[in-house]
């Protein structure tokens, strides 16, 4: 590999940090000046990526113009640098790629408002942070960008700050973030303070000449390690910041919160897969069934949903929920590839609904849509094929990768695979649900009635991600990130026309089971919602709906907790305060000296001859003292 | 006889005739600025004086050298060119305090800038005298400047108040020094320093007898008064806030540090075996005494009487050093004096500054001096921190070399732990006083005067080197630690 290329890691990461900077200090009041250079530096990412891609294959490059010592204290040795394998050379295409189109989207969808400039910067940071997560060789650099990315989101969540509920949904999701960085940096601190390393190189062969260097804390530190993935990719008991982060602008949420960030956890597992699958640890047990557990509810939660962009978040979570599932099922290639695909039919799905919502004047109510067949075509096809894709449909890209997590499921725990058909089946359903009401059917609403298509802008990104939605199961990603040296293990290779059946022939239990699931959600879905006025499920559920609708009162939960725990701990700390500290400690210590203080004043009259007085008795004291002790 | 060695006391002495006769052609408007020539003819004493030092020690301070004067009564060693360049030093700064206080002065301000001369002549006297007959000398012509420097206000009823007391008490104690000094000298038929200590050597039954110690003892005592130390510390608060405040803080500084040395010179030259054996009463006086100036002090409301019982409290501290009975103990009070030097300058300037305009010394004087003058309020504030003994600054440093000089002595004696305790105690307590006039200077409810004070250049640059000194000493403190070493060098004790 020459050196050019190698500087191409630098641009790659750095280019939209400049873009960030100018257009902060700048460009901010040239608002159209602003758009192009954040859409360019995305841009030159994109192609500086592929460029990297085509030029270096399934190779990992290592070189010394990819590092620089960076902190140096004692033997806490950590550097800046750069990993060059197929598994962050897959998320560069990811999230430089979709990136692209989302930014250009952006243009189109944010134009109106007054902040595009602050909006493009943002982008930008955000852009940079994952870029530095993706391409991070040490756990330190990691987490610093790791903490950036957390910074942009939140930043982009509550763009408009002005907005209550969005300055409430950006803190909400900083400081859910924060508890799992916690953890996560604790893991870190472990895996110091037990390999001595922080390089990710370096940890992988530690591991492999030492199984059992990291001892008994072996599950500990995986999940400690998982802890920073529960934050940042939602999962259960951390899933609750997602939903209302869809607070922030539609492209926001599609770019950070269904694409790439919210993968970032995923991508962090199966970069530290090594140090996860050990034989003498259970994280993978658990962090399998903490994604089937995610999976399942978020899916149950969406299904019960009204608003577009919230039954796509919940449908979000339930996917992460899968290739969280997939890992602990001892298959991180598989969650790579449902992450791939699904960056690409999510971020379509939800530029798809960021175009209905634009074409309805920001309502985002599905029953208040309906009959945009014919008024937004692109948006619709567009749409139907999103929805194809992640209800797992043959031969789009989602059958292909689910299939792959089902399979992976079925292998590892049958209870796992039971969980992942149950989410097959509800996807297809909640996803059908949202297209039967939101598109077929009648407008339900005066808006609807006056929607008409978005601008190209608009559509050209969404017919890209489209053709990736198609063809996205087969195209090799599962073969290429295989490669990475990371996972163990070699992969069946088939020929490309052999891609379409494969799972059939490789594992036809859960390809069958996969299909089955989506006839039964389709049917279902059909049956309930084609052509509904109202939504029949609560009159036939009841309680239950009411309890998906309410999120299963997870929010309600949280806050009466933390309510209580923050209250007691408060009166606790007030009371030591008040009664320990400022009454005996304090109170006391000062009442005594003072009191003391005060009864001496008394010795100083100003009256002159009690003075003598008490200087020759004080004298004649201490002379019987010295002489006759 | 080599006139060189009182050089400097015959300098000083000139300069305060010169002021007086100054002050006949001076008109009455130039008058206060009469202290400005005497602070330049200081400081021009005080460059001299390094010559003369660097002359004494041509290596820089590494032995042992004393020169005699006068059948040995005056000698000039390591210890008497640190105090004598101390003194030069306080008298500057308090002369130019003086000339920011002239205003306050009806009649003679010139005398007063004399005065404060001669006293600095009986300090100089006092760090050489190696004889009782000098030092007792010395102590009178410091004292009797004093009655008259604490008096000087004749138009105010508490400084005349303050002047009486200060006569009648301090004569008490100089009555228990004449007395101590006829009994040592009934007992041992000498009063030279050198020849107490050969005595004691070759005849150590001397330095068990009653009449000898109980001799010591009164002259113990009549120093102890200088030192404001416990029994003679009652006079200080009374004295501290009725005198002119240039006054008090030469008296804090100036008669506080003529104690210190004589005292020094008393136990540690003429008599360690004595001293040796004084190390329960000197940890008790020590003790009582910190903890009498802190406890009166807290709920003390009056700056200049705060200040007083503060003298106190640091005189205790001061004794730290003493009752180790070591050099390092000794050179630890140096180096404390060094820093309570800059530290109650500053605070006395400021003193002197902010209560022109009010006719009070009350702590809320003090209120919107955050505002009013930054410079100064920054001056105060760090003048308490230091006395408070946060670090970096000097009082910290000074504080952390007493202690660690007793804390080395533990061994020996356990009482010595007790003093510790007790130390920091009253630190502790002394942060309560030290801070509430802290807060009095930036977070005083509704200050009435806002208006800025006007502070002239010298004033200005005193208060500069101070706050230089107290940082400097406090950051960097090895080379004064190594100057206060060899200045106790000439000491019998062990080190």
């Amino acid at each position: 590999m020459n050196d050019v290329l190698l500087n191409f890691p630098w641009f790659i990461l750095f280019v939209p940090l400049v873009s960030a900077l100018v257009i902060t200090f700048f460009t901010k009041r040239n608002r159209g000046l602003s758009a192009g250079i954040s859409i360019g530096a995305i841009v030159i990412s994109f192609i500086l990526s592929l460029i990297l891609f085509v030029a270096t294959g399934t190779d990992t490059v290592t070189s010394p113009k990819l590092s620089m010592d960076w902190l140096s204290v004692g033997n806490f040795i950590v550097d800046f640098g750069i990993t060059i394998d197929p598994l962050s050379k897959l998320m560069l295409l990811i999230v430089t790629g979709v990136g692209s189109a989302i930014h250009i989207y952006s243009w189109g969808y944010m134009h109106e408002d007054r902040a595009v400039s602050r909006y493009f910067a943002s982008l930008s940071l955000f852009t940079f942070s994952m870029l530095g997560i993706v391409l991070s060789n040490n756990f330190l650099q990691m987490f610093i960008f790791w903490e950036l990315v957390g910074v942009s989101s939140y930043l982009l969540i509550g763009f408009w700050y002005e907005r209550p509920p969005a300055a409430d949904a950006a803190k909400k999701a900083f400081i859910t973030n924060r508890l799992g960085d916690f953890g996560f940096l604790l893991g870190i601190i472990m895996v110091w303070s037990l390999l001595g390393s922080l390089n990710f190189t370096v940890l992988q062969e530690v591991i492999v000449n030492n199984p059992a260097a990291l001892g008994g804390l072996a599950t500990v530190v995986g999940l400690l390690l998982f802890c920073g993935a529960v934050g940042k990719s939602a999962q259960f008991p951390l899933h609750v910041w997602l939903p209302d982060a869809m607070e922030g602008p539609t492209p926001v949420s599609a770019l950070i919160h269904a694409a790439t960030m919210v993968a970032a956890g995923v991508y962090m597992l199966c970069r530290v897969y090594f140090l996860l699958n050990l034989s003498d640890s259970f994280a993978l047990e658990v962090i399998g069934w903490v994604g089937g557990l995610t999976a399942l509810l978020a899916a149950l939660i969406a299904v019960q949903q009204n608003d577009i962009k919230r039954i796509l978040a919940y449908s979000t979570l339930s996917q992460l929920g899968l290739m969280v599932m997939a890992v602990g099922a001892h298959q991180p290639v598989a969650g790579m590839f449902h992450l791939t695909t699904h960056a690409f039919f999510k971020a379509l799905l939800f530029l798809g609904a960021g175009s209905v919502i634009h074409a309805l004047h920001h309502e985002q109510d599905i029953w208040k849509m309906g009959g945009l067949k014919k008024k937004m075509p692109v948006t619709f096809w567009t749409f139907l094929i999103g929805t194809l894709a992640l209800s797992g449909v043959p031969p789009f890209s989602g059958f292909y990768s689910k299939d792959f997590v089902l399979s992976a499921a079925y292998d590892a725990n049958i209870g796992l695979f039971v969980i992942g058909v149950i989410v097959s089946v509800l996807t297809t359903f909640y996803m059908f649900r949202l297209f039967f009401v939101a598109f077929l059917g009648h407008p339900k609403s005066e808006s609807a009635e006056h929607a008409h298509e978005s601008p190209k802008v608009m559509t050209v990104p969404l017919q890209f991600l489209t053709v990736l939605s198609v063809v996205g199961g087969l195209i090799g990603v599962n073969h290429y990130v295989a490669k990475a040296k990371v996972f163990p293990g070699s992969e069946h290779h088939f020929p490309w026309y052999a891609e379409f059946i494969a799972p059939i022939v490789h594992a036809p239990v859960a390809a069958l089971f996969g299909i089955f699931a989506v006839v039964v959600g389709f049917t279902v879905a059909y049956k309930f919602y084609a052509g509904a006025q109202r939504d029949p499920l609560p009159g036939k559920l009841g309680a239950l709906s009411r309890a998906m609708r309410g999120r299963f009162y997870f929010d309600e939960i949280y806050s009466a907790l933390i309510f209580m725990t923050h209250e007691a701990v408060a009166k606790l700390a007030d009371a030591i305060d008040r009664w320990i500290i400022a009454g005996l400690l304090v109170r006391g210590t000062h009442g005594t000296t003072e009191l003391f203080g005060r009864a001496l004043r008394l010795v100083q009259t100003g009256n002159l001859q009690t003075y003598a007085f008490l200087i020759v008795a004080g004298v004649a004291v201490v002379l019987f003292y010295v002489l006759f002790r | 006889m080599n006139f060189s060695l009182i050089s400097l006391e015959i300098a000083v002495v000139i300069l305060a005739l010169g002021v007086l006769l100054g002050d006949l052609w001076t008109p009455a408007q130039h008058k206060r600025k009469l202290g400005y020539a005497a602070a330049a003819g200081l400081l021009l004493i005080f460059i001299f004086s390094i010559f003369a030092r660097k002359e004494l020690f041509p290596s820089g301070g590494t032995e042992i050298l004393a020169d005699y004067a006068f059948g040995k009564m005056f000698v000039v060693d390591g210890l008497a060119t640190f105090f004598k360049q101390f003194f030069i030093l306080a008298a500057l700064f308090v002369i130019i305090m003086a000339a920011e206080f002239a205003d306050r002065i009806k009649t003679g301000i010139a005398e007063f800038y004399s005065l404060i001369l001669m006293a600095l002549a009986g300090m100089l006297f006092a760090s050489s005298a190696n004889d009782f007959v000098l030092v007792f000398v010395a102590l009178e012509l410091i004292t009797i400047t004093f009655y008259i420097l604490n008096s000087f206000q004749r138009n105010r009823i508490s400084s005349l108040e303050a002047g009486i007391k200060y006569l009648i008490l301090g004569a008490v104690s100089t009555a228990f020094f004449v007395f101590g000094l006829a009994f040592v000298f009934g007992i041992s038929g000498t009063t030279n320093f050198s020849e107490l200590h050969s005595l004691l050597s070759t005849n150590p039954v001397l330095g068990t007898q009653p009449l000898f110690l109980a001799g010591l003892f009164f002259i113990f005592v009549g120093l102890a008064f200088k030192l404001a130390a416990f029994p003679m510390q009652v006079w200080a608060p009374d004295v501290y806030q009725g005198s002119p405040a240039p006054a008090t803080a030469f008296l804090a500084v100036g008669s506080k540090a003529a104690g210190i040395v004589l005292l020094l010179r008393v136990l540690f030259i003429a008599v360690p075996q004595v001293a040796l054996e004084w190390t329960n009463l000197l940890i008790g006086i020590a003790a009582i005494t910190i903890l009498y100036g802190n406890l009166c002090a807290i709920p003390q409301r009056n700056l200049k009487r705060l200040m007083g019982y503060s003298s106190i409290a640091n005189a205790g501290y001061l004794l730290l050093g003493f009752a180790a009975l070591t050099r390092t103990g000794s050179s630890a009070v140096l180096y404390y004096l060094a820093g309570y030097l800059f530290t109650v300058i500053a605070a006395f300037t400021v003193i002197v500054l902010v209560t022109r305009q009010q006719d009070s010394d009350d702590i809320t004087v003090l209120a919107g001096l955050g505002r009013r003058s930054p410079f100064l309020a920054a001056a105060l504030t760090l003048a308490m921190v230091s006395l408070a003994g946060i670090p970096p600054l000097a009082g910290f440093f000074g504080k952390f070399l007493l202690l660690k000089a007793v804390v080395e002595q533990g061994a020996s004696n356990t009482a010595y732990y007790v003093l510790v305790g007790v130390a920091i105690a009253g630190v502790v307590m002394s942060l309560y006083y030290y801070f509430g006039v802290i807060r009095a200077i930036y977070w005083s409810r509704d200050p009435n005067d806002l208006s800025p004070i006007a502070i002239s250049i010298p004033t200005r640059l005193s208060l500069g080197v101070c706050m230089a000194g107290m940082l400097y000493l406090g950051v960097n403190p090895e080379p004064a630690i190594q100057l206060t070493k060899a200045a106790v060098k000439v000491l019998n004790i062990g080190i």
